[in-house]
């Protein structure tokens, strides 16, 4: 359901799964924390990978969390914990990654989908992509995405966009910053994205390790881990009590 | 005297009224103690899952009511030195206060939305308008600081843009709101603005409660919207401006 494909010095990280959208399974989000993880500036094989391309086959560049998974859970909810924690991580790898990580999102990027955008540092999409956390209506929290919105396209933007289940599409998401350059048709997403990820794969290592580094840290990154943290907490709190367990079994039934 | 602010609570949705239309819904300090009362009531209200503001007639409100801040009673003012300092304070303490409700607040900027009217509408989690609307921070235009005010912008749609809001003054139709993030959602008239606040409505009340309350009490610690000590700095900072003689006159002219 995921793949890892090195090009040279550009590690694209496929989701594959189009049947369902891409939509995320525990392993799924396993698997990106890996092989975004494993990207270092150090010594070894990954060391070569200079740019990450994030990416999904089919239609749709992922529709959020595969509920179904959950559905014959219980009340203890083990994986949706786990596709949040999940989800956490990745969001916290990609931002920790030393080298620049381009989502090519399109067709739609939905709840958790969306959530992933958070962590790129480059988002391509095209006009009529559909974005959005519509979560609340679940009785689930979108608090994952919070302190990574905050920072990338301001709290009024957050707070707008977590708190209303309303979607958006990818103009409106350009026009918020979410979304980093604007493409017309779903078929011109990956081109762009490519070739993105491959210019910036060419620039100076140094430099773009100093300037990935030091915008995060005029962002707060010294606080953020503990934000994270603190969201995260949010949305597992929620999961397991009474409002989220009802309002999933009407979307199960 | 009718009622200054009303609340009606049907069921999730509660409706804050600001009700001077002859004022144009201009802040009072008597107004601003009936907004505290429907405050009061409102974080009392359990089972409301949203709240919208709006105020009655062709305005939303506009701002600060310069009977109040004017002080020489000869130029129509109240002749007392220490009410403006207490009115900033209390749009101070009523922001904080809407902000940290457990519901989701949806401004319905009915009409003109100006100073501190403007200011109370960016408290809220979406402000939604028309078109047409005359929304803005003219504060500096006569000489005064928007200090209240400013902490709710800057959070609304971030620094950058909020010191250029701010520093240049005036105000602005409620299209060119929706283009600076100001307003979230902006109706091409005046008449579609029931339809519109209705489906926002909608959409907040069929959500979890729990949920949307987590996620907006997270939203508050992340973007520091308890600190109740900067937006009464501001108040102060506010009230120290609006006392000078500049400022004095330029109200006591606006007055006349």
């Amino acid at each position: 359901m995921i793949r890892i494909e090195d090009d040279g010095t550009v590690r694209s990280i496929v989701f594959d799964r189009p049947d369902k959208r891409n939509a995320l399974t525990p392993a799924m989000l396993d698997g990106l924390v890996a092989a975004v993880r494993a990207v270092t500036v150090g010594k070894g094989d990954d060391a070569a990978v200079r740019a990450i391309l994030l990416r999904g086959e089919g239609k749709s560049f992922c529709a959020g969390f595969d509920l179904d998974l959950c559905k014959d859970d219980g009340p203890e909810q083990p994986t949706m914990l786990a596709l949040l924690s999940g989800l956490s991580s990745a969001v916290e790898a990609m931002r920790a990654c030393p080298r620049p990580v381009v989502i090519a999102c399109q067709g739609a990027a939905v709840a958790g989908g969306c959530a992933l955008l958070g962590g790129a540092d480059y988002v391509i999409a095209d006009r009529g992509a559909k974005l959005g956390y519509p979560v609340v209506r679940l009785g689930i929290s979108p608090a994952v995405s919070a302190p990574f919105l905050i920072d990338g396209v301001g709290a009024g933007n957050a707070r707008r966009r977590l708190l209303d289940s309303e979607l958006f599409d990818g103009a409106a998401g350009s026009r918020m910053g979410l979304v980093h350059e604007l493409v017309e048709t779903r078929d011109e997403v990956l081109p762009a994205a490519a070739d993105a990820a491959r210019t910036m794969a060419s620039r100076s290592v140094h430099g773009m390790k100093t300037t990935k580094a030091w915008a995060l840290v005029c962002g707060g990154e010294k606080k953020m881990a503990g934000r994270a943290a603190r969201a995260l907490d949010t949305s597992l709190s929620l999961v397991t009590g009474d409002e989220a367990r009802e309002r999933l079994a009407a979307v199960w039934k | 005297m009718s009622e200054l602010a009303t609340l009606e609570i049907d069921g999730p949705i509660a409706t804050l009224t600001i009700n001077r239309p002859e004022q144009r819904n201009a802040m009072s300090v008597e107004m601003l103690e009936a907004l505290h009362v429907c405050v009061d009531r409102l974080e009392e209200a359990a089972g409301v899952i949203v709240t919208v503001i709006t105020g009655t007639g062709r305005a939303f409100c506009a701002g600060m009511d310069l009977k109040q801040i004017v002080i020489d009673k000869s130029s129509g003012g109240s002749g007392e030195p220490m009410l403006p300092k207490r009115l900033l304070a209390s749009l101070g303490r009523l922001t904080v206060r809407i902000r940290c409700l457990p519901c989701v607040v949806v401004a319905k900027v009915n009409g003109a939305a100006i100073g501190g009217g403007c200011g109370l509408a960016c408290v809220a989690d979406l402000v939604i308008t028309h078109a047409d609307a005359k929304l803005g921070f003219p504060e500096v235009d006569l000489g005064l600081c928007p200090a209240v005010v400013a902490p709710w912008l800057v959070r609304k749609i971030g620094g950058g843009p909020a010191r250029a809001v701010l520093l240049r003054g005036g105000v602005m139709s409620g299209a060119r709101a929706g283009e600076i993030g100001i307003a979230d959602v902006v109706c091409p008239t005046r008449d579609d603005l029931d339809a519109a606040t209705d489906e926002v409505v909608r959409r907040y009340a069929a959500a979890g409660p729990e949920a949307l309350a987590a996620t907006k009490s997270l939203l508050n610690d992340l973007d520091r919207s308890r600190d109740k000590d900067l937006v009464l700095r501001g108040a102060q900072l506010s009230a120290t401006i609006v006392a000078t003689d500049a400022a004095q006159a330029n109200l006591a002219a606006r007055l006349k």
